[in-house]
């Protein structure tokens, strides 16, 4: 069976609307759900709804978009959108090689499911384009909701790139048994030498440090929603807040669920919205967790706007410290998105210099462009 | 319904697997377009059942890989047989063969042993491959068996390239420790089990259990529906229903008290806090509820258990 012309442009036009909220349908999706609905009755709703979402939907989270765009495609309100008679309305296919019409329908697939620059404005309007540029601190609790779906989605990208340097550690060394048996067909068959393998030992870890100090306040919930969701998508994460001095909250963020961790941690730290005292807290961090934590394979990433009411000197020094002994150190300050910040407050002045990576944290767009910096390199 | 789906609904069910249209669909896709079917969802839900059951219906082969960390491109593909190529060396100890060929011997397929990929790329029809739980294998490896979906076939230094017979009939699982790559995803029919409504709960119970009578089977998929709504460390899946009735027969109970919840508390819930939480929090609610559903007409739906666990469920 072959998918009648008008209903092969009407699955075009789905995957396209699938495609500008988000879902992974390129040709080749597209390409095989036309090859799905050939081989299922298209007289059958149901069936094309289940054909489809098998071939178009990758991922749990796509399956709600997928409900919502087909609702809309095939029974849109007006009777004049695209798409209006629905798959019940295609005329019954006749028989006929489904295989061999995909080469040829794919080619121009490629070409319909590029959008024109029309269809590119529209798609510039879908609810996370227009999150991107906002200010967090500007947030309803809807687009909060938003934000923290999206940071997931940045954090795994993140996982993605640190793992691949991450390999299972694995205690002592294996025989090489392949080699070995090479090694003794020299020798006649006798093992002599034993040859070993070992795997790579490479993680990465990664702690954030983050200020919840009363300059920060129209951040913090943003923040500890980046911090939760960054700490359960890659797992190696420690997590400390400071005002005044430091709490590690790892264990109250690995809560299964955002707002029994939120609860906790506001029991846990005593001076939350305070004033910040940057320096001392790096310090305490130091001494009290440094010998842990730290390493050539450590990311430390603080969050503050590196207004500090403590001592100079002690930030300088602990700074200075931190620099030494981490891999990476990333300095995460949601005012560098407003226009005209310059760092010239002395706390941000002290510690730029031991910052390898400075970098603004107010919207979606600056998080995306920190993604990149979060794989260990050597330093420039 | 297209009839093929039918059948394959009829088979799985033959199989003593209640498949819902759905699954019918993903899987008569699977066969029929030969895509790779990736099955996600949460622990107990019968993924992995989905590909033996398939092998059954289509009367094949069912090979499985099952996966983990550090698992690596060597143990799912192939190794050499290490003892047998010893021996051998041992035996030519005197033959005038020159080394390389002797070399060259001794790494040749009658010293291979098969992992199931490369079992199931060779076999003599195609089988049913099963990788469960891939997410729990390296992003390495999974770059790795992107390779093998993609080509359908290996090479192997020693010996050359390996095409496939056949391409096997593939299924993945997967409950989401590690997110998999975009990739992978796109190149599989995508398949999400939820918890199962409560009339295919039933349905499963009696046709698993048939021991259970009617009441107490009523009884067990209600209680399962009311208690997945607590927010627990592991809930309860379809496997922990089976084996709690099955645990519940053993002890010869023919409905659900507290005492017969109370004894068996440990079959449906892995996590002392679990048990701890439902004992302490909850047990009065569910049991509440279930004498609330006993007043309801029958048969009883999913909206029945719905509506009578809003009414008398903690929050």
């Amino acid at each position: 069976m072959t998918v009648p012309g008008d209903l092969t442009a009407h699955v075009v036009g789905f995957c396209r609307a699938l495609r500008v909220r988000g879902l992974a349908v390129g040709p080749r999706e597209a390409a095989d759900a036309l090859r799905a609905l050939a081989a299922v009755d298209v007289g059958d709703r149901r069936e094309c709804y289940l054909a489809l979402r098998a071939v178009l939907t990758s991922r749990q989270e796509d399956l709600a978009v997928f409900d919502q765009v087909f609702a809309e495609y095939w029974n849109p309100p007006s009777p004049s959108a695209p798409g209006a008679e629905g798959p019940e309305a295609a005329a019954p296919a006749g028989p006929e090689g489904e295989q061999a019409a995909v080469p040829q329908v794919l080619a121009w697939l490629d070409d319909a499911l590029t959008p024109s620059d029309g269809e590119e404005a529209t798609a510039a309007y879908s609810p996370v384009d227009v999150l991107t540029h906002k200010d967090f601190s500007a947030f309803s609790a809807d687009e909060l909701a938003e934000v923290s779906r999206l940071v997931v989605a940045i954090a795994r990208r993140i996982a993605t790139r640190l793992s691949r340097r991450m390999r299972a550690a694995r205690r002592g060394h294996l025989v090489d048994l392949r080699r070995t048996l090479r090694y003794s067909l020299r020798r006649g068959g006798e093992v002599i030498d034993l040859a070993y393998r070992r795997r790579r030992i490479r993680k990465t870890r990664v702690v954030v440090l983050a200020d919840v100090s009363g300059s920060m306040d129209v951040y913090s919930r943003f923040l500890v929603q980046f911090v939760f969701a960054l700490q359960h998508t890659l797992g190696q994460v420690e997590t400390m807040v400071f005002s005044t001095r430091l709490t590690r909250v790892t264990d109250a963020l690995s809560e299964a669920d955002l707002r029994t961790a939120l609860d906790q941690v506001a029991r846990q730290v005593p001076d939350w919205s305070g004033g910040t005292k940057i320096g001392a807290s790096l310090r305490q961090f130091l001494d009290r967790y440094g010998d842990g934590l730290l390493g050539p394979r450590t990311v430390v990433i603080i969050i503050s706007d590196g207004w500090d009411t403590g001592d100079i000197e002690v930030l300088d020094g602990a700074m200075r410290e931190l620099r030494a002994r981490a891999g990476r150190v990333i300095w995460l300050n949601p005012l560098l998105g407003s226009p005209g910040y310059e760092p010239i407050c002395q706390g941000m002045r002290t510690a730029l210099p031991y910052v390898d990576v400075f970098a603004s944290a107010h919207n979606l767009d600056s998080l995306r462009r920190l993604e990149r910096h979060l794989a260990l390199r050597g330093r420039p | 319904m297209h009839p093929e789906i039918q059948r394959i609904q009829a088979m799985l069910d033959a199989q003593g697997y209640v498949a819902d249209e759905a699954l019918a669909t993903s899987v008569y896709l699977a066969i029929r377009l030969r895509k790779p079917l990736l099955i996600e969802g949460a622990a107990g839900v019968g993924k992995t059942e989905v590909a033996k059951v398939m092998a059954r219906a289509l009367d094949t082969d069912l090979i499985r890989l099952q996966c983990y960390e550090g698992l690596d491109a060597t143990t799912s593909l192939y190794e050499w047989n290490y003892q047998r190529q010893l021996l051998h060396i041992r035996l030519q100890e005197h033959s005038d063969l020159p080394l390389d060929a002797r070399e060259r011997e001794i790494f040749s397929e009658p010293f291979l042993l098969k992992r199931p990929l490369l079992q199931a790329i060779t076999h003599h029809r195609p089988p049913v491959l099963l990788i469960d739980e891939v997410d729990r294998a390296d992003e390495e490896w999974e770059a790795f068996l992107l390779e093998v979906l993609s080509d359908w076939q290996v090479t192997i230094p020693e010996i050359g390239t390996i095409a496939a017979r056949h391409i096997p009939y593939v299924v993945l699982t997967s409950n989401r420790t590690r997110e998999l790559g975009d990739a992978l995803r796109r190149r599989c029919l995508y398949l999400w089990i939820d918890y199962p409504t409560f009339e295919k709960e039933l349905a499963i119970v009696r046709r698993k259990v048939p021991e259970v009578n009617g009441q107490l089977a009523e009884q067990i998929a209600a209680f399962m529906q009311m208690v997945r709504r607590a927010r627990l460390e592991k809930t309860p899946g379809l496997a922990e229903t089976l084996d709690w009735s099955a645990a519940l027969i053993a002890l010869h109970r023919d409905h659900l008290d507290r005492e017969a919840v109370e004894q068996t508390l440990g079959v449906l819930f892995k996590h002392r806090d679990d048990a701890e939480k439902i004992r302490g929090q909850w047990l009065d609610h569910l049991l509440r509820g279930l004498e609330e559903m006993s007043r309801q007409p029958r048969p009883w739906t999913q909206d029945t258990v719905a509506q009578v666990a809003d009414q008398v469920l903690p929050r």
